[in-house]
C-alpha cells in the first residue's frame, strides 16, 4: 500500500496521457507541424487581447494614476517570463495539454488539483469578467445605436446596485449553446479577431491622441508603487492567453526557434498597444473621472471627439471580439474539467459525451451555469482579481516546476528550454509573488479558501478515484 | 416489387442502370427504367407547346433505347415515359404504380468522379421520398454479374439508429451479403487561441468513439439474435480530420455499398437527409441507399418476424 505521499504526488504516465487523445492512434498519430512563427505570433495576440483591457482601465487607473502605464509594463514583464517558463514546461511532455496536464504528467496529482483550482480561476472566473465588461459595450453600442439603454436594474450585479446582469448571462447562454453544438474557433476566425481587436484598438489611439491634456499627467503615480504593482495585479489579467502560444508546441514548425520568438512577439506587440492605449487614456481624462466608468474606451473617444460615431465603431468592435473570446475561455474550461473528469478525480458527469452532439454537454451546461450566475452578480473588478490571482499562481507553480524538473528529471528530453536559466524562473516566480501581494486582501483570502476547498476535495475524494490509483501506478519516474 | 430506375439524359445514364440493375439483380427482382418529361400544358393553348411535347418524347424515347443497350440481359426490365410536374414527382409516380422497393439514381456530374454528389432530383427526392433512395457515385460501373456482397450500415448512436441497422442487417440477409456496422469519428481542431493544446478535442472524441463501440457491440448482438441473421463483419469505425479521410479510414470492397438513415428531425414517413447523413453520403466512394425512417421501422419489423 502507497503511502499517503506517494499517493498524492504519483504522476501520469505520459504514455497514458497518448492513449487518452489517441495520439499513437490511425489517423491521430504524430500532428502535422504547421504552424509557423507568423501564425503562432497570432494565437498569441488573439489569445491575449479582449480579455481585459476593454475593461481594466476604469478599475486600474483609480488604483495607481496615470502610473498604471508602469502597471502594464510590469504585468507584461511578468506574463512574458512566464510564458517562457510555461513553454519549457509544456515541451518537457510530448502530448499537449494545459496546464493541468502538465503538472500532472511531470509534477504529481495533487500539484495538479492545485493547479486545476487555479485554472478554473482563469477560465471560469475569466469568462465571467469578459462577459461583464461584454455586456457594457453592448449596453453602449444599444445606446449610441438606437437609443435603447437596458435598465440599470438588469444590467449591473447587486453590489453595484442592480438586480442581474442580464446581457452577461445571455452571452453566457449563447455561447454554452454553440459549444453544445460544436463551434470552434479557426485560424482564420481567430486572424479575423485579432484585425477587429487591433483595428478598433489603434482607432482608439489615434483618435484618443487628440484628446492629450498633459495636465492629466501631473500627478504622475498618486499612489506611488503600491499603486502601482496593485494594478498590475488587476491588469495582469489583461495578459492571460499569451500561454496559448506555450500549449501549441506540438503543432509548431521548428519550435525551439519559433516558440520564443512568437511568445516575445506576441508579448511586445500586445504590450505595445496596451501601454499606448494606457497613455493615450490617462492623457485624455483626469484620474478621477474612471472610477465606475462603463465600457470606458468607449467613453472616452466620446468625449474627446464630442460625436458618437467613434465610440460606436469601437463598442461594436468589442462586442463581436469578446464574445469569440468569452466562447474560447468558457470552451477551454469545459475541456480542463473535462481532463480532470477522465482522469477520474471529478465525477464521469463531467466526461460523458451527447452521443449525438459528440460533444461534453453536461459538463457546458454546468460551466455556464456557474459562469453564468457569476457574471450576473458579482461586480468585474473583483472576478478579475480572482482571475489573476489564479493565473498568478497556477504560472508560480509552473516556473518552480520547471526549477524542479531540471533537479529531479535533467535528462528528460525538452523541446524547449528556457533561456538564462536558472535567473529566468526566479525571476518569473518573484514576479508573480510581487505582484499577488499587491492584490487586495480579500482576494488572498478567498483565493486561500477556494484553494483549500479544491484540495480537500481532492483528498476525500479524487485521491480515492483517480484512474491511476486503479492502475496501481505511484509516484513513478517519466518514461 | 421492383426498382425503379430514374434515367438521367445524359451519359450519367450508366451509373443510374448499372446501380439500379445491381440492386435488382441482388434482390432477384426486375427494374422500370423510367424517364420524366413535362406535363404538357392545359389543351387550347398554341400548338407549338405539342411540337415541343413532341419533341420531348421522342427525346426521351431516344433516352430509354439507349438505356435498353446498357440494360444487362440477365434483369427484366420495363421501360416509361412518364408525364409529371417534376422529375421527382415522376418518379414517385411511377414507383407507387409500380410497387417499388427503390428508387436509383445517379450523381450531379457537378461531382467529383468517384463520389456521390446530390443532382436536383436526388436532393428533392432526399427530403421526400418514403421509399429507399439509391445513390451511384459519379462513374460508377458494375460488371453484369456483380452482386451486392457487403451492406454497411452508418451507425451513430442516436435516437433510431438501432432500427436502422436492423432494417439494413435484413436487407443484407436477402442480398446473402455481409452486414458491417460503421461509424465515423472525424476529428474537430482544438481552437488553439483556448490555451488547452491541439487534443483536447482528440480526447472528447476518444470518449465519444468507446461509447459507440459499446453502442456497436449491443446492436451487433442484438442482429445476431435476428430469425434470420446475415452475415456479419466486425464493426469499424473510422476515424479522420475530415469526412472522407474517415469515410475511406475503414476500406471498401468492390461490392459494397453504405446504407444510411434518415434524421430524426424530418417527417416520420420520409426520407430527410439530416446533415451528417449528408457528409456521410457526399463522401461516400461506394453506392450509397438512404432510408426513410418509416421503411427502416417496417424493415426492421420485417427483419423481426421469423
Amino acid at each position: 500500500m502507497a503511502t499517503l505521499m506517494q499517493q498524492a504526488f504519483r504522476r501520469k504516465p505520459v504514455m497514458a496521457m497518448a492513449d487518452e487523445t489517441g495520439a499513437d492512434r490511425e489517423g491521430g498519430g504524430e500532428l502535422a507541424r504547421t504552424i509557423g512563427l507568423f501564425q503562432l505570433s497570432m494565437i498569441g495576440i488573439g489569445a491575449t487581447i479582449g480579455t481585459g483591457i476593454f475593461f481594466v482601465m476604469s478599475e486600474a487607473v483609480p488604483a495607481a494614476g496615470p502610473a498604471v502605464i508602469w502597471s502594464f509594463v510590469i504585468a507584461g514583464v511578468v506574463a512574458g517570463l512566464t510564458a517562457v517558463c510555461y513553454a519549457e514546461l509544456a515541451s518537457a511532455v510530448p502530448v499537449s495539454g494545459s496546464s493541468y496536464s502538465y503538472a500532472y504528467a511531470t509534477l504529481g496529482e495533487v500539484v495538479a488539483m492545485g493547479v486545476a483550482a487555479c485554472l478554473l480561476l482563469e477560465y471560469g472566473v475569466s469568462s465571467a469578467a469578459v462577459a461583464v465588461g461584454w455586456s457594457q459595450y453592448l449596453n453602449a453600442l444599444l445606446g449610441n445605436l438606437f437609443g435603447i439603454a437596458i435598465p440599470e436594474a438588469l444590467s449591473n450585479a447587486p453590489e453595484q446596485g442592480g438586480v442581474i446582469n442580464l446581457p452577461a448571462v445571455v452571452l453566457v447562454a449563447l455561447c454554452a449553446m454553440l459549444l453544445i453544438r460544436g463551434a470552434s474557433e479557426s485560424a482564420r476566425v481567430n486572424a479575423i479577431m485579432v484585425l477587429i481587436k487591433l483595428g478598433v484598438l489603434v482607432l482608439f489611439i489615434v483618435v484618443g491622441a487628440f484628446g492629450w491634456n498633459s495636465d492629466n499627467l501631473a500627478d504622475f503615480a498618486p499612489y506611488g508603487i503600491t499603486g502601482v504593482t496593485g494594478a498590475a495585479g488587476l491588469i495582469f489579467f489583461s495578459y492571460i492567453g499569451l500561454d496559448a502560444v506555450s500549449t501549441a508546441g506540438e503543432e509548431v514548425k521548428n519550435p525551439r526557434r519559433t516558440m520564443p520568438l512568437a511568445i516575445l512577439i506576441a508579448l511586445a506587440t500586445v504590450t505595445l498597444v496596451y501601454v499606448l492605449v494606457a497613455i493615450v487614456a490617462v492623457a485624455a481624462q483626469p484620474t478621477a473621472q474612471f472610477e465606475g466608468q462603463e465600457a470606458g474606451l468607449a467613453a472616452i473617444l466620446e468625449q474627446v471627439t464630442g460625436a458618437t460615431w467613434p465610440g460606436t465603431i469601437l463598442a461594436a468592435g468589442a462586442v463581436i471580439s469578446i464574445f469569440s473570446v468569452t466562447l474560447v475561455t468558457i470552451y477551454g474550461q469545459t475541456r480542463i474539467l473535462f481532463a480532470i473528469g477522465r482522469d477520474g478525480m471529478l465525477p464521469e458527469f463531467f466526461h460523458t459525451v451527447n452521443p449525438r452532439t459528440r460533444t461534453p454537454v453536461r459538463n457546458t451546461i454546468l460551466v455556464a451555469i456557474v459562469v453564468a450566475l457569476l457574471a450576473g452578480l458579482i461586480p468585474i473588478d473583483f472576478l478579475a482579481e480572482m482571475t489573476s490571482i489564479g493565473t498568478l499562481v497556477a504560472f508560480l507553480v509552473v516556473s518552480i516546476g520547471v526549477m524542479v524538473l531540471r533537479r529531479t528529471a535533467p535528462d528528460l528530453p525538452r523541446g524547449f528550454k528556457v533561456p538564462g536559466y536558472p535567473v529566468t524562473p526566479i525571476l518569473s516566480v518573484l514576479g508573480c509573488i510581487w505582484i499577488i501581494v499587491g492584490l487586495d486582501w480579500i482576494t488572498i483570502v478567498v483565493f486561500v479558501i477556494w484553494v483549500a476547498v479544491v484540495l480537500v476535495w481532492y483528498f476525500s475524494y479524487g485521491i480515492r478515484h483517480s484512474h491511476l490509483g486503479d492502475s496501481g501506478i505511484t509516484s513513478k519516474d517519466l518514461t | 416489387m421492383t426498382v425503379v430506375i430514374g434515367l438521367p439524359r445524359d451519359e450519367r445514364a450508366t451509373a443510374a442502370v448499372h446501380l439500379g440493375s445491381l440492386f435488382a439483380r441482388s434482390l432477384g427482382e426486375n427494374v422500370v427504367v423510367c424517364t420524366v418529361v413535362p406535363q404538357p400544358w392545359p389543351a387550347g393553348l398554341a400548338r407549338i407547346d405539342a411540337e415541343y411535347q413532341d419533341f420531348l418524347v421522342q427525346d426521351a424515347d431516344a433516352a430509354l433505347a439507349r438505356a435498353r443497350e446498357l440494360q444487362p440481359d440477365d434483369v427484366a426490365a420495363e421501360y416509361v415515359v412518364v408525364h409529371a410536374r417534376s422529375a421527382s414527382a415522376g418518379l414517385l409516380e411511377v414507383a407507387e404504380r409500380h410497387s417499388a422497393r427503390l428508387i436509383a439514381l445517379g450523381s450531379s456530374t457537378a461531382g467529383v468522379l468517384g463520389r456521390v454528389a446530390f443532382g436536383s432530383v436526388a436532393e428533392r427526392l432526399l427530403h421526400s421520398s418514403p421509399l429507399p433512395v439509391a445513390l451511384a457515385p459519379r462513374g460508377f460501373r458494375c460488371r453484369p454479374v456483380d452482386r451486392i456482397t457487403e451492406l454497411t450500415a452508418a451507425y451513430g448512436a442516436t435516437e433510431g439508429a438501432d432500427q436502422l441497422v436492423i432494417a439494413v442487417a435484413g436487407i443484407a440477409a436477402r442480398f446473402g451479403a455481409a452486414l458491417r456496422i460503421a461509424s465515423f469519428a472525424v476529428r474537430p481542431r482544438t481552437p488553439l487561441t483556448a490555451g488547452v493544446g491541439s487534443r483536447a478535442e482528440d480526447a472528447v472524441l476518444q470518449v465519444w468513439a468507446a461509447e459507440i463501440e459499446r453502442a456497436q457491440q449491443e446492436v451487433l448482438a442484438e442482429v445476431k439474435r435476428l430469425p434470420h441473421p446475415p452475415d456479419t463483419v466486425p464493426p469499424v469505425i473510422g476515424h479522420g480530420h475530415e469526412w472522407a479521410e474517415s469515410l475511406e479510414n475503414i476500406g471498401w470492397d468492390d461490392g459494397s455499398v453504405l446504407a444510411v438513415g434518415s434524421s430524426a428531425a424530418g417527417p416520420l414517413e420520409r426520407v430527410f437527409i439530416g446533415s451528417r447523413s449528408s457528409k456521410i453520403v457526399r463522401h461516400s466512394p461506394v453506392p450509397v441507399v438512404v432510408l426513410p425512417r418509416s421503411a427502416a421501422e417496417a424493415l426492421a419489423e420485417r427483419a423481426e418476424t421469423p
